[in-house]
């Protein structure tokens, strides 16, 4: 009798024992990743400029002067300048570079038209452009700072009334 | 004496008869048995990663060891398929995938699971990572309370990426940086 009370009170800690111990089930998820530093440039719409008028703060912008003439009244945000045979408009453009994980101190931002013109003289920051070949606009860019680099065109008296003028510039921003 | 032989012929044949009666009756002689078969019905749970749809394809998908690779990641650059880029800021940015758990249980009264996580060693300098909304510590927190059985459950898993340079904060670059996340599910 003593003998099956101890084996009954064993059967039932173990049981307790059992119930007390909760099932679990438990995974691992590795996660792996290479993180690569990197730049990247955008424009924004200078105050003293003409507003982009599409793209700002993408790499992506559109900068429209409206209708520029020698004598008559311009956009707000265009500067012009006039010559004996020619005049200019210019306005504001902000370049905005970024870095991330990356040491570098500077960085080299070149521009070069998209297509030749050979009527007009296109300047970024107070250097002549061409399709040629990229011009240097800056070798020492401070990064995370906007930084004005006017967008210029010079356009002869010759040109006809109504021409539209249109072009496209490609930056490039590297790090130093 | 010819009655005699007749009698004694009777019995010769009922004795054959009784003789063949008998061996065919051993010959239908079978034997019974009963087996007596115990089964333990033993509850269990389980827990398996499955690719998400929209996330990086797992290594080791559907099992409880599995990989997620982000491939290369940076602030502006391209990244592989099934991962994004929630956001960017001056300081950091981060980059999502999503993934399955799928908890299966039997033998279980219980309704739902609780998902628990923890880093299975401090985050690497400049990294920190989040499942859903919760940044992972070498702690288990949890995840999810009211997890459902036997369904994939897609999380965001997050990297959350300081953009300082290595060496100032920043993370190791150019160099894979591998992380293990422990995953326990709870019957509740």
């Amino acid at each position: 009798m003593k003998k099956v009370m101890l084996l009954t009170i064993f059967a039932a800690l173990m049981m307790i024992s059992s119930a007390a111990v909760a099932q679990t089930a438990t995974g691992t998820l590795t996660v792996t990743a290479t993180v690569n530093g990197s730049i990247q440039l955008v424009f924004n719409s200078d105050a003293a400029g003409v507003a982009l008028s599409s793209g700002a703060g993408t790499n992506n912008a559109t900068l429209a002067f409206g209708n520029v003439s020698a004598f008559g009244a311009v956009a707000a945000g265009v500067v012009r300048t006039t010559a004996a045979n020619s005049f200019t408009v210019s306005s504001a453009v902000d370049v905005l570079v970024s870095k991330t994980n990356s040491a570098s101190a500077n960085y080299t931002l070149k521009a070069q038209l998209g297509s030749a013109d050979a009527t007009n003289t296109w300047q970024v920051g107070g250097v002549t452009v061409t399709n040629a070949a990229q011009a240097t606009l800056t070798a020492t860019g401070t990064y995370a700072s906007n930084s004005n680099f006017p967008v210029a065109i010079t356009i002869p008296f010759t040109t006809a009334s109504g021409t539209n003028i249109s072009n496209t510039i490609n930056y490039t921003a590297t790090a130093n | 004496m010819l009655r005699k032989h007749k009698s004694i012929r009777n019995l010769a044949m009922t004795a054959l008869l009784l003789a063949a009666a008998s061996a065919i009756s051993a010959a239908q002689t079978t034997a019974t048995g009963v087996i007596n078969g115990v089964l333990v019905n033993k509850n269990g749970i389980s827990l398996q990663f499955d690719t998400d749809p929209a996330g990086v394809t797992l290594g080791a998908a559907g099992t409880s060891a599995a990989t997620a690779g982000f491939g290369t990641i940076s602030a502006f650059g391209p990244l592989s398929g099934g991962v994004s880029r929630p956001s960017v800021t001056a300081a950091n940015f981060t980059v999502r995938t999503i993934f399955d758990v799928q908890v299966n249980q039997g033998g279980l009264a219980s309704p739902t699971y609780t998902l628990s996580a923890n880093l299975a060693a401090a985050a690497p300098t400049g990294l920190s990572y989040k499942i859903d909304a919760v940044t992972l510590t070498t702690t288990a927190q949890t995840i999810q309370v009211n997890g459902a059985y036997n369904t994939d459950v897609a999380h965001n898993l997050d990297l959350i990426v300081s953009t300082a340079a290595s060496g100032a904060g920043g993370p190791v670059v150019g160099t894979p940086i591998t992380t293990t996340i422990n995953f326990t599910a709870t019957p509740n």
